[in-house]
Formats: structure tokens, C-alpha cells, sequence
């Protein structure tokens, strides 16, 4: 019971502090959106300044009662230090560097204190950034007047993500009142899909052209033997080598092919779509490696071959955003 | 990700001088073996932090644990529940945390160990002094507070762009930023404590047991009062509604010793109450309470004089006035004997009030035969030849005034007053009045009370403080030194008179103070070598003793005796006294501080952008004003430009150029190189 009602104080306040707080790329930290609760450590405090209290009464002692007072002014001051250690501060979300879903997604944030002059910049300690979920990352602005921080947070599926908000929050300096706020920074970032490696020839177009000559299965011109393996076609065996018992060859052929390689959907018949696009993402940096120019053909967007990386980063994209709902966002 | 959180260097230097400080203070009544022990501990948690030194096991800390518990007891045993062994128990746990902490949690808890340690000290020592050394350490413990919650720069991103500061400079920071907040909690503590209520004690808790009584006691044998002749320690001091009466008008009562063993006075079992004579009363009247029927003794002449005595501890319930004396307040009595007593030992400084009435009768009328008998009594059997002079000279002399007169006039003939008087046998009267004939008040004074019961005179002993020194700042310094014994006579008509046998011998000691009485190499302070008093002579040292003392006197009076005032001032400060008016004061004062703190602490988003940005505007007006175009009330500046460049065409480009850039950062974002670039122009503009 008593846990379904802190739940549902919980609940309300989270609603009210997203109400206030709507979502911006840069929040400037002010009285209305930074929250001050003793800590842990502060109800200890408190319960110290009791005992204390109880101490000087009975002993009727006004030195202990003078510390008592002194305590007590010491947490209600620190509520304005640890208010001041956040207050001004503005965060703004930098930029999101791209990861493969299941990996590191690298946030990069800004703090900055925005002063005319040089003195009037205040150290601010301690400051933690966390996601939910995720370990918090532990700062201190300095004396300089901007940090940029990053945060690596788990990527946990292709597509736009928004890791929600974020929770900046300090103990400093006494560690007994807890500042803190939750932002919303408007962040999305881009997850390519979780890359699948195949064999390489997988990669290999089956359209022909007239490009140099390519190493590789073909069928138009006789290049040598290779080694039989399981799984070549019954058809390439060289069955006059076997014969005469030389060995279990293959006959191995070439065409001349078009050096450009297309990333096709339509080579995965039997997976789904995430499994193709995995399969098309560990293409993609297989050949991208490589300086062979290649393309990538999706239901209803294709894009021609090239090999740059530019071109790399907009086949990712193309990846990453393939019948992603609000897509038409910009990242 | 994160490295465990781990104590660094800054917060640790800062926990263990806060821990140092704490425990020297603490060691005065601490057994030896913990303040060993607290070193041991602190010595153990450098070389840990060193990597020296193993962090101790789980058995090392179980064992150590036990062997505490185990010395506590063997150092207590029986005497287990008292304010030294929770000390000891307290800062044993504090030493074991120290050295075991391990995360923020514990670090956090020794903290708060530190902090309780440090207050608890207030209850042994009030002084000033203790005072702000409790201070200081609270200072330091507040720096190792912040040093806990202070980043650790070595792990930070944030030295990316800076080269890390040196761990000094940052234990430094730690320590500032303590300190500002220590300074800025500061008015309000004062406010707390003048305004929050005192509640009194709630229930009865352990005191100190082994502080020594010090002062005047309830008995008094040959060489009791030298003895406090050679302590400059302070007794009490006392201020006067008006004028200090006159050095030989103050006697201060503490105690009548009526009964004598032969050897020793004491009190009387009832205190000069006669329980068979005035059963309707009872042998205290307290401050508040209905008077009782032996109140009507007193006849007491003239105004009173009104004064406020701080006595120090004591650990005695006896207090010290002038006769004859009304309490003003609660838990003081009045005795039947004429005298003041508190409901409780005096273990702390203790303030009372008190109303006198130096031109005083008491009992008149003749005494009752009980009352006779308790003030006549002698022992048989000693000092023969005291009695048979006394019953000799009462036959000669049948006044009794003139027989006081007689004896008085003995001691001042051959007698000699002296710190350090030869010992005395059986019958110390005897040897003392026919033989030695040396002695110190005591001597006198037993001699005297004793001639006198002889002779068939009432008489009694009366213990407590002659005198005092008349500190600059109009208040009196009543030292050790100046415990006194005298004698009270009964004569038919007149009731107890008060008769002091050192002054025919010795009359210095009562008009100017022991010293002078004694001259040199007499013992005087021989137990105070550095006392300051020593030192009376040199003048600037003598002007610095005495400004201590009026600050010790001040804090004694308006600090540690606040109490006794606060109801008062309260209700002179507020209007009445009530807890509606205590909340309201605490709200508005409180409020009002924590305002003016809070623009202090945030003053730079005050001043930031618009105040510098409006600084430079106004200059810029003026400047033009100087050149002819003053700006018109209420003309925005953007409606000004347009005018000056309208009426002074060379200036045209300069204005609008500085316009802009003010309308820019005025509305937009405001930079460093923004706002110089706007001077600069501004100061072309000439």
C-alpha cells in the first residue's frame, strides 16, 4: 500500500516535471527547473542536529546549544551553495556519434557558465550526468567557462533513438542536500543496424559488365583448379581430375564483372528484415574497406555505387532509417 | 566505467586533522590508552592510504573492536553510565571508523562522529577559548565534508582543457569553501540561539564523576583556608545594579559551621532550624514559594541592593551573597541560617540574581533553648585553658560587646596573620592562642567563636569570600584566594552580629586584598605560578589580563547564563512572549538573512549581463548628453540612435553600429568581446 502510494507520488511528479521541463536541445539551469531534497546523508545530518539538541537541553548546556544552532544554519546555508553549484549552468546537447545497435552510443554534451568576466566564473564540483539506466558520468567545471562531456550510453536498437531524459544532479558541497535536475534534451540519436558478417562472396553483383577481370565464381573463363570444399556445385567438380585420381578438384571460372557491388535486399530471401539489414550493414563495411564502389538497393530506394565516405555514411543512414516511423526528422 | 569511489588525498587530509583536533581536546579526561589507540589508528590510515600498511581484516577489526569494549570496562567497570566512559566509548568508535572506512557512507559517518565528539566537548569546558577551538574543528570537519563531495580532478574530463591542479591547492579549496560556509552560517546561528526556546531538561542525565570540588567546603580545619590562599582560580564574579558597596561591607556568605568537634567545624544537622520550635515551617524557603514563618527573623533596613552573581563550578550546592540576601531566582533557597542554597550542585557556570539588604537585625529576640544550646556547644575535654581564660575574663566582664572588644584587642596585640602557620596538636585553640600565635583566618576565626561559646556568648562560624577585585568595566573578581572565614556573635538586643577576628590582626586584608595583608614570601599564589595576577605589576600586561577577563565575564554572562535573560529580552524585543511571536520573529529575521545571503551567493546572474551591458549604455548617454543630444525620458534606444544620427550626421554610422550591437547582446547573447568592442567605440565617440 505504502508502496503504491509513493509509486503514484512518483508518477505525479515525474508528469510534473516533464511539464515544466518540455523537451529543448538546451536547458539554462534556473530556480524553475533544478530540485533541491535533503540526501540520505542529509536526514543523518538532521538526526544529528536532534541528538544534539537533546544534548544541550538536558545538559542545559548553552555552548552545545550555540553548535546545535550552528548546525543548524550550516544545512540551511548549504541549501544555497548547493542550489548555486548548479544554478546558471547551461546544457545543451552537442551531438550524438552514430553506433551499431548492441554497442556504445557516444553522447556529447555541453555545460557551459556564461559570464562577462573572468572572475565571476565559479567552480562547480561534482557535477554527475546520468540516462536512465546507464552509470552516471562525473564532472567538475573548472574555472573555464564551458565542458563538453560525453556520455556512452547503450545502443540498444537500429533506428532513431532517444535515450529520455537526462539527470543532472549534485551533492556538492556537503553531500546532505541533493540538486538535481531532469532535462529533456530533445536528443536522437542514429543506430545503424547490428552488423552480420557473411562470407565475401555473398557481396559479389550478378549483374556483368565490362570491367577488369575479377577473381571470383563466374562462369565464362576457364582460370584453374582450386581445392574441392563441401558445398561447391556438383557441376565445377573437375571430374576427369577425379578420375584419374588426382585429387577432388573444382574448376574454377571467372567473368568479367562489374567492379561495382550492390548491397541487395533481394539477397536475403529467407531472413526478415532486420536480419537482412544486419547482413547488409556487415556488407557494407566489409566492401567499404575495400576501394570497390558499391550501392545499395532497398524496397523503393536504391543508391547508386560510389566509394567515399560520405556515400558510406548515407548508405548507414539508409540503413539504419529503413521503415523507421519519423524518419523524416532530422538528425 | 566509473573507477569505485575511493577516499582521495583531499578529503582524507581533512578527516584526519578534524580527528586530531578532536581527540587533543578530548585526551585531559580520556584514559591514556584510547588517545594511544586514536593515534595508532590514525598513523595505521596514512600508510593504508600509502599503500604502507594492509588494510586491516575482518578478524583485525573484530579483535580491535573487542579489545576497546574490553578496556572500556576494565577502565569503568561499576561507574559504566557517566559522561567520561560515553565519551570514551564515542571516540573509540570514531578511532575503529577511521581506520576502517572504507566508501562515502563511512566516511559520512565518521563525519558525524567528529561533529557529535566535537560538541560533546562543551559539556566538560565552556570557557571562550574552548569554545572557538570547537569552533575550529568544526571548520575542519566541514572541510573534510567538502572534500568528500569534491571532485576528484585527476578522473575528471573536465582537465581535458586545463592541466590538473595540484592536490594541495585543491585540499585549499576545500577548505575555503568551508569556511564561507561556516561564515555565512554564522548570523543565523546567532539568531537561532538568541530566539529558540529553551526547553530545560527533559530527563536526568549522566554528569562528570570525577571532577574535583573545588572551593570553600563544609567543614573547616586548620589549614583549609591557606591552602585556597595559594589558588588565583576564580570563584565568581559579580556585577551591581548601581555601586559596588564598599570593600568592607562585602562578606560573602556561604556557609555557618555551628557544630565542633574539637578539631573540626561543621554544619549543624538542621542548619539552625529548630525543629521543636516553629513546626509549621520548613528549613527552606524557596525563591517563588510561600514565606515561610522564621522569614519574620529578618529585619531587613533600608533599600536593597540588587546584583548578579555568575559562580563557576563548584560541584557544591552552596552559593555566595551578601548578607542578608532574597533569591530572584527559582531553584535558589533561602536557609534558615541566613544564606542562599541551589537545588542542584553547581557542575556548570550558574547565573543568579540576587536582592541584599546590608543594614540588616536578625533574631533579636532572645534565642530559643535549642537555638541557645546549638550555638553554645563546646566539647568537652579540649582547650582547657581557652575555657578557664574565657570564664575568667566573663567574670570581669559581664558586657558582652565589651568582651568581644577584649579578645579582639589580644589578637591585635601579639598575634600575627600568615599563609603559612605552624601545625597544631590536640588542642589546636590553645596551642594557637597561648603558643603559636601565628595563623591564617581560620585560625582566628575558630579561636574566637570557640572563646566566645566559652565565655557563654552565642557565636558561630561563617565560611565563604571576603572582598574581590574591582575589575575596570565596574564588576567584581571574587578569586580563590579570597575564601574567608569569620565569626557571627548573638548579643541580647541587636540579634547575630558579624565579627571578623583577622581584621583586628590584620586589617589590610579586609580594606585592600591577602596580598597586601601578607607581604612577600608569604606563599601567596604558590599554587597559580603562571597566573597572569602574578604579573599585576606590569602594566600592559595587567591592562590585557583584565580585558580577558571582561570578555570571559561577558561570555559567561550573556552566553552561558543567555537562559536567564532570553525570557525577558524577548519580551522587550517582540512584545510578548509566545510562541506565535517566536515563530513570526524566527520567520521574518530568518527569511531576511537567508534573502540578503542568497543575493550574496547568486550576486553574479544579478549583475551579469544587464547591469555591465547598462553601464556602458549609460555612459554612452552621457557622452552624448555632454555633446548636446540628451536622451528624452522614455525614447528607447533604438529611437535615440535614430535622433543622434538625425541631428549629428558625422556621428550616424558610430551610433547605429553601437545600437546594434547593444540591441544584440541586450536580446540575444551577451559576450566578453561584444561588450569590449562597445567601449571602445563608445570612446571614440569624444
Amino acid at each position: 500500500m505504502v508502496e503504491r502510494l509513493g509509486q503514484f507520488f512518483r508518477d505525479h511528479f515525474s508528469h510534473w516535471v516533464y511539464r515544466r521541463l518540455p523537451p529543448s536541445r538546451s536547458v539554462t539551469l534556473n530556480n524553475r527547473s533544478l530540485f533541491i531534497f535533503p540526501s540520505k546523508a542529509g536526514f543523518g545530518f538532521l538526526l544529528l542536529i536532534l541528538l544534539c539538541w537533546l544534548m544541550a537541553t538536558n545538559y542545559e548546556n548553552n555552548v552545545v546549544f550555540a553548535i546545535t544552532c550552528l548546525l543548524i544554519s550550516v544545512f540551511v546555508v548549504a541549501i544555497l551553495h548547493s542550489f548555486s553549484n548548479l544554478s546558471g549552468l547551461t546544457l545543451s546537447f552537442a551531438r550524438a556519434t552514430p553506433a551499431f545497435a548492441k554497442e556504445q552510443l557516444v553522447v556529447e554534451l555541453v555545460l557551459k557558465q556564461r559570464v562577462l568576466r573572468q572572475e565571476q566564473l565559479r567552480y562547480r564540483e561534482s557535477l554527475s550526468l546520468s540516462f536512465v539506466g546507464e552509470d552516471a558520468v562525473i564532472t567538475t567545471l573548472g574555472d573555464q567557462e564551458e565542458v563538453r562531456i560525453k556520455v556512452s550510453l547503450y545502443a540498444p536498437k537500429r533506428g532513431l533513438y532517444s535515450p529520455g531524459r537526462l539527470t543532472l544532479e549534485s551533492v556538492y558541497p556537503l553531500g546532505l542536500l541533493r540538486v538535481w535536475t531532469k532535462v529533456d534534451l530533445d536528443i536522437s540519436c542514429l543506430i545503424y543496424p547490428q552488423p552480420v558478417f557473411d562470407s565475401p562472396k555473398t557481396f559479389v553483383a550478378n549483374s556483368r559488365g565490362e570491367g577488369p577481370l575479377q577473381v571470383g565464381d563466374g562462369s565464362e573463363d576457364f582460370v584453374g583448379l582450386n581445392d574441392y570444399q563441401v558445398g561447391d556445385s556438383l557441376k565445377k567438380i573437375a571430374w576427369k581430375h577425379y578420375a584419374k585420381e588426382r585429387g577432388m578438384y573444382t574448376k574454377h571460372y571467372s567473368d568479367y564483372q562489374d567492379e561495382r557491388i550492390w548491397l541487395d535486399w533481394d539477397d536475403y530471401p529467407a531472413l526478415d528484415r532486420e536480419a537482412r539489414l544486419s547482413r547488409l550493414c556487415g556488407g557494407l563495411l566489409q566492401v567499404s574497406g575495400t576501394d570497390k564502389a558499391y550501392g545499395l538497393r532497398l524496397p523503393g530506394i536504391e543508391i547508386l555505387p560510389d566509394n567515399n565516405e560520405a556515400h558510406r555514411l548515407k548508405v548507414l543512414r539508409e540503413l539504419a532509417l529503413f521503415e523507421v516511423p519519423g524518419r523524416g526528422q532530422s538528425v | 566505467m566509473i573507477p569505485a569511489w575511493q577516499i582521495h588525498r583531499n578529503a582524507l587530509v581533512w578527516l584526519l586533522l578534524a580527528f586530531a583536533g578532536v581527540i587533543l581536546i578530548h585526551s585531559t579526561h580520556l584514559p591514556n590508552w584510547i588517545t594511544l589507540a586514536a593515534l595508532v589508528s590514525a598513523i595505521w590510515r596514512v600508510q593504508r592510504y600509502r599503500g604502507v600498511w594492509p588494510t586491516p581484516s575482518r578478524w583485525v577489526k573484530l579483535s580491535l573492536l573487542a579489545m576497546c569494549l574490553a578496556g572500556l570496562f576494565l577502565e569503568y567497570g561499576s561507574h559504566l553510565i557517566g559522561l567520561e566512559p560515553m565519551v570514551a566509548l564515542l571516540v573509540s568508535a570514531y578511532a575503529l571508523k577511521l581506520l576502517e572506512m572504507e566508501h562515502r557512507r563511512d566516511a559520512l559517518l565518521v563525519v558525524f562522529l567528529a561533529f557529535f565528539i566535537a560538541a560533546v566537548q562543551a559539556l566538560f569546558d565552556q570557557s571562550i577559548g574552548n569554545a572557538i577551538y570547537i569552533l575550529g574543528c568544526i571548520l575542519l570537519v566541514i572541510a573534510a565534508l567538502v572534500g568528500l563531495h569534491q571532485g576528484d580532478d585527476q578522473s575528471s574530463q573536465a582537465q581535458a582543457t586545463k592541466p590538473r591542479a595540484l592536490p594541495k591547492l585543491q585540499a585549499l579549496r576545500s577548505l575555503k569553501k568551508g569556511l564561507v560556509i561556516l561564515l555565512q552560517a554564522i548570523p543565523l546561528m546567532v539568531l537561532l540561539f538568541i530566539i529558540m526556546p529553551r526547553l530545560g531538561s527533559l530527563w536526568a542525565v549522566p554528569i562528570q564523576s570525577h571532577s574535583a570540588k573545588t572551593g570553600v567546603t563544609d567543614t573547616m580545619r586548620p589549614g583549609d583556608y591557606s591552602r585556597l590562599g595559594r589558588s588565583a582560580d576564580l570563584a565568581f564574579r559579580v556585577s551591581f545594579d548601581g555601586q559596588i558597596p564598599r570593600q568592607h561591607q562585602l562578606y560573602w556568605r556561604g556557609l555557618v559551621l555551628s557544630n565542633f568537634d574539637g578539631r573540626q567545624w561543621s554544619r549543624s544537622k538542621h542548619g539552625a532550624f529548630d525543629p521543636e520550635g516553629l513546626v509549621e515551617g520548613s528549613p527552606l524557603q524557596w525563591f517563588g514559594k510561600p514565606t515561610q514563618p522564621w522569614d519574620s527573623l529578618i529585619k531587613r533596613l533600608g533599600q536593597p541592593t540588587r546584583y548578579s552573581v555568575v559562580m563557576e563550578p563548584s560541584q557544591q550546592p552552596w552559593l555566595y551573597s551578601l548578607p542578608t540576601p532574597v533569591p530572584q531566582n527559582t531553584d535558589i533557597a533561602l536557609t534558615r541560617d541566613f544564606r542562599l542554597i541551589s537545588s542542584e550542585p553547581i557542575t556548570t557556570k550558574k547565573q543568579y540574581e540576587v536582592d541584599s539588604w546590608l543594614d540588616y537585625k536578625i533574631e533579636t529576640d532572645p534565642l530559643s533553648d535549642f537555638r541557645r544550646a546549638a550555638e553554645l556547644y563546646i566539647p568537652k575535654g579540649f582547650n582547657p585553658r581557652t575555657v578557664e581564660l574565657a570564664q575568667r575574663w566573663r567574670r570581669e566582664i559581664s558586657n558582652d560587646k565589651a568582651l568581644v572588644r577584649k579578645v579582639l584587642g589580644l589578637y591585635n596585640e601579639k598575634f600575627v596573620y600568615t599563609l603559612q602557620p605552624p601545625l597544631l596538636g590536640k588542642h589546636s585553640v590553645d596551642e594557637f592562642l597561648f603558643d603559636a600565635q601565628r595563623g591564617f583566618c581560620e585560625h582566628f576565626s575558630s579561636s574566637f567563636v570557640f572563646f566566645m561559646r566559652a565565655a557563654g556568648v552565642p557565636a558561630r562560624v561563617v565560611a565563604g569570600y571576603q572582598g574581590g577585585e574591582r575589575h575596570p568595566d565596574n564588576y567584581l573578581l571574587v578569586r580563590q584566594y579570597d575564601a574567608h572565614v569569620w565569626a557571627e556573635v548573638w548579643i541580647a538586643g541587636k540579634g547575630w552580629i558579624r565579627v571578623d577576628p583577622t581584621a583586628a590582626v590584620a586589617p589590610e586584608r579586609i580594606e585592600a586584598n591577602l596580598e597586601e595583608a601578607l607581604g612577600d614570601n608569604e606563599g601567596f599564589l604558590a599554587d597559580s605560578p603562571l597566573s597572569l595576577i602574578r604579573f599585576r605589576h606590569i602594566n600592559w600586561l595587567n591592562n590585557f589580563r583584565l580585558k580577558l577577563d571582561s570578555l570571559n565575564y561577558s561570555w559567561a554572562r550573556w552566553v552561558l547564563g543567555y537562559d536567564s535573560i532570553q525570557k525577558e529580552l524577548l519580551k522587550n524585543w517582540l512584545g510578548a512572549y509566545n510562541p506565535m511571536r517566536i515563530a513570526l520573529a524566527l520567520l521574518i529575521a530568518g527569511g531576511g538573512l537567508l534573502g540578503l545571503l542568497a543575493l550574496w551567493q547568486l550576486r553574479q546572474r544579478f549583475s551579469s549581463k544587464h547591469d555591465e551591458l547598462d553601464r556602458v549604455f549609460l555612459h554612452l548617454c552621457q557622452t552624448l548628453e555632454k555633446a548636446g543630444i540628451p536622451r528624452e525620458t522614455g525614447e528607447g534606444p533604438r529611437a535615440y540612435a535614430q535622433r543622434v544620427a538625425e541631428q549629428r550626421p558625422e556621428l550616424a554610422r558610430q551610433v547605429k553600429a553601437i545600437n546594434s550591437v547593444y540591441e544584440h547582446m541586450r536580446y540575444g547573447s551577451e559576450s566578453q568581446e561584444r561588450l569590449k568592442v562597445l567601449r571602445k567605440s563608445i570612446r571614440r565617440i569624444k
